[in-house]
């Protein structure tokens, strides 16, 4: 990254940065692109971790009784990491030396999870690691994946360049932001280590199972504690920065999409997540201090009386929890939707289409999302009137994501549509998130989900939400915005080859879900459901869900191998608008330079000003007068 | 459309009105996802960039999304109203009195389901967590008038068919989920509390195992043959019976059967109704399994009486 | 250096073989016995497949000559220093019992338990003052390899059949039996010298009895259950 005096009054505290030393430039950085490319690389490596974990599983899934290979599985890691070290040592790159060295290390930590004695006793993953991992894997991708890559990584780096500001407005709130997620991703990371592995009580952490679970239930209340942490200080951050550092003319109706799905978000997240920090203070006091919030009196544990004061209940840890991770499920899909938004605009030409009933739509999203978490819970014992109120709220708030939805299909019509490697991703969201959201009606309706609550069906409706919907809508926002990053464009046809493959084969893994769950399997079973009669029809998808999960980690080379090749090798952008785009953060240099613009933005127009009729180019961007 | 989505088979009197309505749900969900889908190819098509160079600023000018909007919202509505509040009131408000029902206390752990019947005087008996041990899971206090005569069982609820059930659910320890697929029954079971659910179920358990009979290889079964047994004698060359009807297909057993020349099996599921764990409650989750045996009010009596023979 | 001291053991070893000496003796129990319930398997299929005779519990085991099996005997408190033998103790289930119901193992022996089952078996410690585990083992053959370092007597049990329970007793030295099918039980080679010998059962509680072990020959001693 080259360092280009900033020629505007950068936001107080930011322009000493300029000579900064190596540290305070790639490490400590306060500059909101450092931190955003911080929050995106970390993030990849925990979604990678994650996905790890799940492949793990799944061979247990796939074939209970046989151990596992855990050669296999370290290969694909092995691989990468001594090709890219091979070509480190031989084209004499820092960078590439360490990716290889970090994917060594990743093939390291699997070989030695699988080989060791006392994770996998004979090769065999246990009850008892299977629920960790489980756990583990929700946990990751959830708290240190998907979120710090769409609003840390993404938000990040975009919102004050679509804004038109030289940085976040408190660059110090944003750096610490980012070291408390580190410092929580480490603890989690540390809580393999402790004995009894990791937390085993599913990523949810009902108690009273996770009162009394081993102690890797603590780490991870500590963890989740810096996490909650980090994501309330970027959430006040964004608000700010949103709200008080728009350029001249950049009204809120002018704000392109991301924006606004990253405004809503913040208020999401800085709304929903103290009662979870709460809760989980209290799950600590109970774990560590004796105290029994969320403990019934007279339980008796293994045949032993429990000995504890009692008097407390297990469903306040249920409303506090789904308090949050309710309108979590926003957080993971709001910005997602944003990114999708950008990249249809600029590759079908065209404005987006309904843009205030977009913007209205995620507002309305937002706030219902507060009232629908006990949605969750319609099998806790609920009674007519409550359950009304939850599945009528529930069924509401399907109509802004109908909104959205239409809108983005509509804003297709007309357009003179490129198929680019982003815009292959953004198209795709919309049928994937389409499959996730309509499989959410029966789930919202009491009657129905009491078939088909906690049975696969909830796995695949999720997952077709948030895997083959915000994770491609993160590859599309990957794609888009690496030429302006890095200044290079990614390989098209190593693109396609990773958007086709991966696309087959999330359909491969989520699919099946759903007919096990019409099924009525269960979700968590360590051997896939093995034991019950009524799974035996649909047992034999549980090995071509495996191996598309497999076959999907293959898929995801030519992205790794694209990524980080690009960034020498890749072809150079002409311009520093390469997409033709519209939105501020294409008017600066590339890459944006400290403070980001050149001369202060002025905005004229809307966001998406494509194929304005009589004009002399297909885009008309913002700060043109 | 209800054996497209490949529901298991329903055994409960309440089972074919949630059938109806998981069917309808989807008829709604098809029906969407297949017109946007439609719509959405042929855009993509239509307005490839080589084919359709110049971009339109206005795009469509349709105010058929409202409509549809409006449509999904009032199919929705008809959906809370007409389906949803009717059916989930069935469920939690309109419970049978306890003397035309046959009323059983389920007491989850990790990982059974201690099924407690009142037994001969229709009370139960008192239950106490310090009298809890190996032999008395419940802690059941037998020196009570009430708990003389009570039947426990672990993993074991049996009833008879045509007749309401309740079951009032607890816990011991953690919180688990009381799932019956067949029987359209699901409700978590929260330590602290005492909560009821009720089905009728009308069909017996050993009629819905002869349905469920089908021909299993037994090479490759692609299913687990030690949830199965067998619906029919198998003999050997010298018609001497080494498989009897009934046997659990456990791998000793198959490997009788494959040295005796035999590749298929005639099975059916051993358990076809079963209790699953629906709520991650421990490292035993997976196979907290109980049976539900739906027997002939004639059978169900005999039963009950060889097991008051036990308490003796 | 590592010879001599071979060697300086070897001779201590060979000492404290000629003047030590065997404990032997019985348990006997009076009266009539309790009439042990009937364990009922039908919670796991695998279970009640696996026996085709009734199973009844293990709590009081009267053999036919009048005496008690599954009594843990042991000497009483620290008999010299031990190194932990390398031969595994195998604890076993089967047939959704444990086998052996009583074991006894000395501190830092590898204890090797197995699964012979074909159903998931978790094995629940409820030891104090060794860490208390609960490992599952969910495919047969299975096996898991523990070992335990404080002198202890605590129950095992498998929360997945409730009727399973066993308890291992860990003691630092190598003097320890546990009564057999003839009610007898045998401490080979234990030092001259006076000792407090204990039995323990799982019902009956505790009974101790002193007594002297001989430079050479051997030591008797009957303990009598229930009172």
């Amino acid at each position: 990254m080259q360092h280009v005096a900033a020629a505007t009054p950068a936001a107080a505290g930011t322009h000493h940065e300029e000579h900064a030393g190596f540290w305070r430039t790639y490490v400590f950085s306060l500059d909101h692109k450092v931190i955003g490319i911080q929050y995106m690389m970390t993030a990849l490596l925990f979604l990678f971790l994650g996905f790890t974990l799940m492949m793990l599983m799944r061979w247990q899934i796939a074939y209970p009784t046989k151990g596992i290979p855990g050669e296999w599985f370290a290969l694909l890691p092995a691989v990468i990491g001594v090709a890219a070290l091979a070509v480190g040592v031989y084209s004499k790159r820092r960078l590439t030396l360490l990716v290889g060295l970090l994917f060594g290390g990743i093939a390291w930590l699997v070989w030695w999870m699988v080989s060791d004695e006392v994770l996998f006793p004979e090769g065999i993953m246990l009850p008892e690691l299977y629920n960790s991992f489980g756990a583990m894997h929700g946990t990751i991708m959830i708290f240190l994946g998907v979120v710090p890559l769409a609003v840390g990584g993404f938000g990040n780096y975009v919102v004050p360049l679509q804004v038109g500001a030289p940085d976040m407005a408190f660059p110090k709130l944003n750096m610490m932001s980012y070291w408390s997620y580190f410092v929580g991703g480490l603890v989690m990371l540390t809580s393999f280590f402790v004995p009894g592995g990791a937390a085993n009580s599913g990523w949810t952490s009902y108690p009273p199972l996770a009162d009394i679970a081993t102690t890797g239930q603590t780490v991870w209340l500590f963890g989740m504690v810096f996490l909650i942490t980090s994501s309330l200080l970027g959430s006040v951050n964004f608000i700010v920065t949103i709200v008080q550092l728009r350029a001249k003319g950049l009204t809120f109706m002018r704000l392109p999409f991301f924006v606004w799905a990253q405004f809503v978000t913040s208020f999401l997240l800085l709304l929903a997540f103290p009662p979870l920090e709460g809760a989980a203070i209290l799950q600590l006091m109970d774990r560590l201090a004796g105290t029994s919030f969320f403990l019934p009196s007279g339980l008796v544990i293994s045949g032993q009386v429990l000995d504890v004061a009692g008097g407390g209940s297990p469903l306040l840890w249920q409303h506090l929890f789904w308090f949050l991770a309710h309108p979590e499920v926003y957080v993971l899909i709001l910005p997602a939707m944003g990114i999708v938004a950008e990249i249809i605009a600029n590759n079908t030409r065209k404005p987006l289409w309904g843009y205030r009933s977009l913007v209205y739509a995620s507002i309305f999203l937002g706030f219902m999302s507060f009232i629908v978490w006990a949605h969750h819970m319609f099998m806790t014992g609920m009674g007519t009137v409550i359950s009304t109120f939850f599945q009528t709220t529930t069924m509401i708030i399907s109509i802004p994501s109908v909104i959205i939805l239409s809108a983005l299909i509509i804003s297709l019509w007309g357009g003179s549509i490129r198929y680019t490697v982003p815009m292959l991703f953004a198209i795709a969201f919309l049928p994937m998130f389409g499959i996730g959201g309509l499989t959410g009606l029966p789930l919202g309706l009491a009657p129905t989900d009491i078939h088909l609550h906690d049975t696969y069906y909830v796995i695949g409706h999720f997952h077709y939400v948030v895997a083959p919907g915000t994770i491609f809508a993160l590859f599309a926002g990957i794609y888009y915005w690496y030429p302006k990053v890095t200044g290079r464009m990614m390989n098209e046809t190593l693109g396609k080859i990773h958007f086709w493959g991966s696309l087959v084969c999330m359909n491969g893994i989520f699919f099946p879900m759903l007919i096990q769950g019409l099924a009525g399997v269960s979700r968590r079973l360590y051997d896939g459901g093995a034991q019950y009669a009524h799974a035996q029809n649909v047992l034999q998808w549980n090995e071509v869900m495996s191996i598309s999960a497999w076959a999907l980690a293959l898929f995801q080379i030519p992205f790794i191998l694209n990524f980080f090749w690009s960034m020498k090798k890749g072809r150079q952008v002409e311009s520093d608008n390469p997409w033709g785009a519209t939105t501020l953060e294409w008017q600066t240099p590339t890459p944006p330079p400290h403070g980001n613009f050149t001369s202060i933005p002025e905005v004229y127009r809307g966001p998406y000003e494509y194929s304005v009729p009589d004009a002399a180019k297909d885009y008309t961007p913002q700060n043109v007068p | 459309m209800l054996d497209f989505l490949g529901l298991p088979p329903d055994a409960s009197a309440h089972g074919a009105d949630i059938d109806n309505m998981i069917g309808v749900v989807h008829w709604l969900m098809f029906a969407l996802f297949i017109g946007w889908g439609i719509f959405f190819t042929y855009v993509l098509i239509r307005f490839r960039r080589t084919r359709h160079q110049k971009a339109d600023y206005q795009g469509a000018k349709t105010h058929a999304s409202t409509y549809l909007e409006i449509a999904v919202a009032v199919f929705e509505g008809i959906l809370i109203i007409g389906f949803a509040v009717p059916l989930w009131a069935q469920r939690v408000n309109e419970f049978p009195e306890d003397k035309d029902a046959i009323v059983v206390r389920v007491v989850a752990e990790q990982f059974a389901w201690n099924v407690h019947y009142p037994g001969a005087d229709g009370f139960f008996g008192a239950t106490d967590v310090n009298l809890v041990s190996a032999d008395n899971p419940i802690g059941l206090d037998r020196s009570d008038p009430d708990g003389k005569d009570d039947i426990v069982t672990i993993n074991q609820l049996v009833v008879p068919v045509g007749k309401p059930v309740i079951v009032r659910l607890t816990s011991k320890d953690v919180i688990h989920s009381f799932s019956i697929p067949l029987l359209r029954v699901k409700q978590d079971v929260i330590p602290g509390q005492v909560i009821p659910v009720w089905f009728e179920p009308i069909e017996t358990t050993e009629h819905i195992r002869v349905a469920m009979t089908k021909t299993y290889s037994l090479i490759n079964p692609g299913v687990n043959l030690m949830t199965m047994m067998t619906m029919q004698d198998y003999v050997d060359k010298d018609s001497v019976v080494i498989v009897p009807a009934g046997s659990i297909l456990f791998p000793d057993v198959v490997e009788q059967l494959v040295a005796s020349g035999y590749t298929e099996v005639r099975a059916a599921p051993e358990t076809p109704m079963e209790i699953a764990c629906a709520q991650l409650c421990g490292l035993g989750h997976y196979r907290m399994r109980g049976f539900v045996s739906v027997k002939t009010p004639e059978a169900y009596e005999a039963w009950l009486a060889e097991e008051a023979l036990y308490l003796q | 250096m590592r010879k001599l001291f071979r060697a300086v053991c070897l001779t201590i070893i060979c000492v404290g073989m000629v003047t030590a000496g065997d404990v032997t003796g019985k348990v006997s129990f009076s009266g009539t016995a309790p009439e042990m319930p009937r364990l009922r398997m039908d919670a796991d299929r695998f279970c009640r497949a696996a026996h085709k005779t009734p199973v009844t519990s293990e709590e009081v085991v009267v053999n036919k000559n009048g005496t008690l099996k599954n009594v843990l005997v042991y000497i009483k408190g620290s008999v010299g220093k031990h190194s932990a033998p390398k031969e595994k103790a195998l604890f076993d289930q089967q047939g959704c019992m444990y086998i052996p119901h009583v074991l006894g193992v000395q501190t830092g022996q590898p204890v090797e338990i197995r699964n012979s089952d074909n159903t998931l078996h978790n094995v629940h410690t409820l030891s104090e003052k060794n860490p208390a585990f609960n490992a599952g083992q969910p495919i047969k053959g299975h096996k898991l390899t523990k070992t335990f370092d404080k002198v202890e007597t605590f129950k095992v049990k498998c929360d997945v059949h409730s009727w399973m329970g066993a308890y291992i007793g860990v003691f630092d030295h190598p003097y320890f039996a546990v009564t057999d099918d003839n009610g007898s039980f045998t401490l080979k080679n234990v030092p001259a010298g006076e000792y407090t010998l204990e039995a323990w059962h799982e019902k009956y509680g505790t009974k101790t009895i002193k007594i002297t072990v001989p430079a050479a020959g051997k030591a008797t001693a009957e303990f009598r259950y229930p009172n």
